[in-house]
């Protein structure tokens, strides 16, 4: 079935098609229509959840933790600030090893205080042991959160689910809304192999000493890079019942591409735009959309852009001090491979400044017209 | 017991940390060193209610809409629910906690509603017991003596009661005007009670009509006749025509005699004795009454709402003035003069007492004056055995000498005596805990049980006590958390200006949705009623409810259980118990 829907709205589809059992929100803007209509399908019976209002965010995370643990298939979404409050917690479910599945509403960290997109909140979250999607499309949104969750429950980490404040959460498109039964037979019923049972009770996050810490971290770090091939697998595997298929990177018009724009997040959409213009203009350029962040895709970040003379990548982020995220990120991918671009770190569109073609095509011509980048990150469209 | 696992690899580690044998074994209940207990404790209504009502019971029940067993649960204490819930002063509502988020539970509106509800109302015997085959005489048939009276009755002694005016009832029938407690009411209460097999003697007047030696054939008496003498103005001109006694003229008034009343009349003192006389005389046809009263509105004894509707009706109340003298023409009453007063300094009642401002004195015109000071007991019928003290008789309930032990002995065996004669307390409540506790140890008398440590009428003492900590809880021990300002429900009444035509109710009484509102209120001090809270808030989810209660499981019952192999004694179900139903006690003393 067919709807014109909101991202946010796309998002609580997915929650519902997946039988989530246990929804525990706090609410926040931009995220809050997400919890809104899934709070009316827990009262109206559309959805058989318990749905578990808290006082603030860090509740949040410490109520779906303790679902999760009891085995239920737990969802929450959040924002910015509150995405911040959790992040004691965000540590307890990585480390808790619990398929908990979130949508975080990309919104700029205050002061000054905003409610506009950019992706500072989640990214600064990176080393918490969630996995992170980045969506382009409402479609994407919903397709994501029942991936997500069959990807959380196969490796059994944590998963962030992205969107862009307003111009995906708050923007309507059609989105194909699958059949209940179908996505039943994709996401099988949740069923882990320890819980919180009291009838065989166990002790869970005790006292790990040196000993034996650091083998637990490691397991984190296999299980992350499972979490790669899982994503594809899954991916793949959800393409063939659904019809759309799904990679850790989408890569477009990148054959012989001169230069590569790497994007993530709804900007993918102007960028598409503008590639499809400039080659139609007879320039070799490129797109490669960076759908999964963490665990980050070395493997097919380098295969997309070794051998690629330039590379823009585009960070509507910043770590203060060192430069835009996807950039370093990148970067690292890149290192010491043997024909390495040059890479071009721009950083746009900070507290939800719109990013346009225009944005686009000026950080196409700076790219084209500069052998180096001039700085460590480009500062695009500041009134100097 | 404990010992360390290494593991060699990785792969042979789980992969979060958890433990991999059972944690059945750890009773963490081990660590604990204080307990919690559910102990239900002593609310501040039950713990204020002469009559030893179990208020809080009651209230609960109401809110599960049980209100039959609620009226039961107010009949097993005082047999007069229709007339407590009109015209007591409710001390009980004094207490209240609830006074301080939104006004005390208006519990007199839900003991009326109870007692007014329409199913057919029946006394609640005692179950059949072994009583000893006795006789038991009771003089007065006021609340104190037919309180007595319905519990040895009810009991399955045989009573008798005698009552010197030609009507049953004392107090209530000849003090309380009828537009307070209207007789179909009183005389429904009153037949309840006779209905149990009590022989009433109306027109026998103790110490006329009959006295201790005809009552040989009786194996104990109850002296509750009463206090109906008014106490004197004694000021110069109180014997005028048109000089009459507050307690009098409400006794003619509301026995039906014809009484007239002048167009001026003037009531002095400040309780409700002087409230009904003014506003009898109102109802009568006077045109102007005035309240006069030497000491200031806050000192008055009278109940406040009583106050509040005289003033409405229009009967002027005077404050700090006196009569120092009644003006007379040709034998009859023409004016009072009066003299101002002011407050000084505290008395032994801790009100401050009024003192004369000199010169002060000034007349006023008047066709009638009733005296309204307090009233005293009629004593004479005691003769030779007089232990008489400060006008009442000195022995109590439990049938000892109260004051003066030196005269025991001249007290014929089986003598008890209460109400106001005994007591002075001067209240439809205290008369009928007064003629309980009586009747409870008259029991205990003709068992032959000794009545040394007799419960005092201030401790609850019920006919079906409940096992409560005496403990009363105050407004600090409530959780306010749990809990907002919401206002009491006021019941409607009839406008002033309709009422004072007539004798007909004034307060028209609760209805069902008032008294479900009201009853939801309640803080249910001190009294668990299974709300959850404990259970829902135990860190170590080691409370469990009893499932197998019915829900109409009765208010204040145990309805959790704490599984001490669990709990560590973290106080949390104490400290959110909403009324302090849960105490925390130290294990030591458990181990004893």
């Amino acid at each position: 079935m067919e709807k014109v829907i909101m991202g946010n709205h796309a998002v609580s589809y997915g929650v519902q098609l997946a039988r989530a059992q246990v929804i525990a929100a706090y609410p926040i803007t931009p995220q809050t229509q997400i919890v809104e209509i899934l709070s009316e399908f827990c009262a109206d019976g559309r959805l058989d959840a318990k749905f578990i209002k808290v006082e603030s965010e860090h509740s949040v995370m410490a109520a779906v933790v303790g679902a999760s643990m009891a085995g239920a298939r737990a969802f929450t979404a959040t924002s910015s600030h509150g995405l911040g409050l959790m992040h004691e917690v965000l540590h307890w479910a990585a480390g808790g090893r619990l398929p908990i599945v979130m949508a975080n509403v990309n919104r700029a960290m205050g002061p000054g205080w905003n409610v506009w997109t950019e992706q500072t909140d989640s990214l600064a979250q990176r080393d918490t042991g969630w996995m992170q999607f980045y969506c382009e499309t409402n479609q994407e949104a919903l397709d994501t959160v029942i991936q997500g969750f069959k990807i959380a429950e196969a490796v059994l980490l944590p998963v962030m689910i992205i969107l862009d404040a307003f111009v995906l959460s708050h923007t309507m498109e059609p989105v194909d809304i699958p059949d209940q039964a179908v996505v039943d037979g994709f996401l099988p019923p949740y069923e882990p192999e320890f819980k919180l049972d009291p009838g065989d009770p166990h002790a869970f996050y005790g006292l790990v000493t040196p000993e034996h810490y650091m083998e637990l971290r490691y397991k984190m770090h296999q299980a992350m890079r499972d979490a790669v091939q899982a994503t594809q697998r899954i991916g793949a595997q959800f393409g063939d019942v659904f019809g759309r298929g799904y990679d850790v990177v989408e890569k477009y018009r990148i054959e012989d591409a001169d230069i590569v724009l790497v994007t993530s997040g709804s900007i993918t959409s102007t960028a598409r735009v503008v590639v499809d213009t400039w080659r139609a203009n007879g320039h070799k350029v490129g797109l490669l959309k960076m759908r999964l962040f963490r665990p980050f895709p070395f493997e097919a970040v380098r295969e997309a852009l070794v051998g690629t003379p330039k590379v823009a990548v585009i960070d509507r982020n910043i770590s203060q001090g060192h430069g835009g995220i996807f950039a370093a990120e990148v970067k690292s991918a890149l290192y010491g491979a043997s024909q390495q671009p040059v890479l071009f770190p721009f950083i746009i569109g900070l507290g939800g400044r719109d990013v346009t073609p225009e944005s686009i095509h000026s950080i196409l011509n700076h790219t084209q017209s500069h052998d180096m980048p001039a700085e460590d990150s480009i500062w695009m469209e500041v009134k100097k | 017991m404990s010992y360390e696992i290494v593991f060699k690899t990785e792969a042979d580690m789980p992969l979060l940390p958890m433990s991999l044998g059972s944690t059945l074994y750890n009773k963490t209940g081990s660590w604990r060193y204080v307990r919690p207990i559910y102990r239900n404790k002593t609310s501040p209504c039950n713990h204020a209610c002469p009559a030893g009502e179990d208020i809080v019971t009651y209230l609960a029940m109401v809110t599960k809409g049980q209100y039959e067993e609620a009226r039961q649960t107010i009949l097993q204490e005082n047999p007069f629910p229709g007339v407590c819930g009109r015209v007591c002063a409710h001390p009980c509502e004094s207490e209240c906690n609830r006074a301080q988020l939104g006004g005390a539970i208006a519990i007199h509106s839900m003991e009326r509603f109870l007692a007014d509800l329409p199913a057919p109302r029946t006394l609640p015997r005692l179950e059949v017991r072994d009583v000893p085959d006795a006789r038991v005489a009771v003089i007065g048939s006021g609340p104190a003596g037919l309180s007595c009276a319905y519990q040895l009755a009810r009991s399955g002694y045989k009573v008798t009661v005698f009552e010197a005016l030609p009507a049953v009832g004392g107090m209530l029938r000849v003090g309380i005007p009828s537009y307070r407690l209207p007789r179909d009411v009183l005389d429904a209460e009153i037949e309840a009670i006779v209905s149990l097999g009590i022989e009433i003697r109306t027109g026998m007047r103790f110490g006329e009509d009959l006295g201790f030696e005809d009552l040989d054939d009786y194996h104990a008496v109850f002296l509750a006749v009463g206090q109906h003498r008014g106490l004197r103005l004694n000021v110069p001109g109180e014997d005028a025509s048109g000089v009459a006694p507050g307690v009098e003229f409400l006794q003619r008034v509301n026995l039906g005699q014809e009484t007239t009343v002048g167009p001026t009349v003037a009531v002095i003192g400040g309780g409700n004795t002087a409230m009904d006389a003014a506003r009898s005389a109102l109802r009568l046809g006077a045109s102007d009454v005035a309240i006069l009263y030497r000491r200031s509105r806050h000192e008055m004894p009278a109940i406040p709402e009583e106050v509040e509707e005289t003033d409405q009706e229009g009967i002027r109340l005077e404050f700090l003035t006196a009569p120092v003298e009644v003006l007379a023409e040709n034998g009859r009453v023409s004016g009072l003069r009066c003299v101002r007063m002011r407050l000084g300094a505290p008395d032994e009642s801790g009100r401050r007492r009024p003192e004369v401002i000199p010169g002060s004195d000034y007349t006023v015109d008047v066709d009638m004056v009733i005296p309204a000071l307090g009233q005293a007991a009629e004593l004479s019928f005691l003769g030779d055995r007089a232990q008489v003290e400060r006008g009442r008789i000195a022995i109590n309930e439990a049938g000892a000498i109260s004051r003066s032990p030196s005269g025991a002995d001249r007290w014929p065996q089986g003598v008890f005596a209460g109400g106001d004669a005994a007591t002075g307390f001067g209240t439809v409540a205290h008369a009928i805990g007064s003629g309980k506790r009586a009747a409870l140890a008259i029991d205990r008398y003709l068992r032959g049980q000794a009545l040394e440590g007799f419960p005092p009428l201030t401790a609850h003492l019920r006919v079906a006590p409940r096992d409560v900590d005496p403990t009363v809880v105050r407004f600090e021990d409530i959780n306010l958390a749990y809990f907002t300002e919401e206002p009491r429900t006021v019941q409607p009444q009839r406008p002033a200006a309709e009422r004072v035509k007539g004798f007909g109710e004034v307060n028209l009484g609760y209805t069902e949705g008032d008294a479900l509102k009201e009853a939801e209120r309640c803080f249910s001090c001190g009294v668990c009623n299974q709300c959850d809270t404990c259970w829902l808030f135990c860190p170590d989810i080691c409370i469990r409810r009893l499932d197998s209660v019915p829900p109409s499981l009765e208010p204040g019952a145990q309805a959790y259980q704490v599984d001490y192999d669990y709990c560590k004694g973290c106080g949390v179900c104490a400290e959110e118990c909403p009324r302090e139903a849960i105490v925390m006690e130290e294990e030591l003393k458990w181990r004893k």
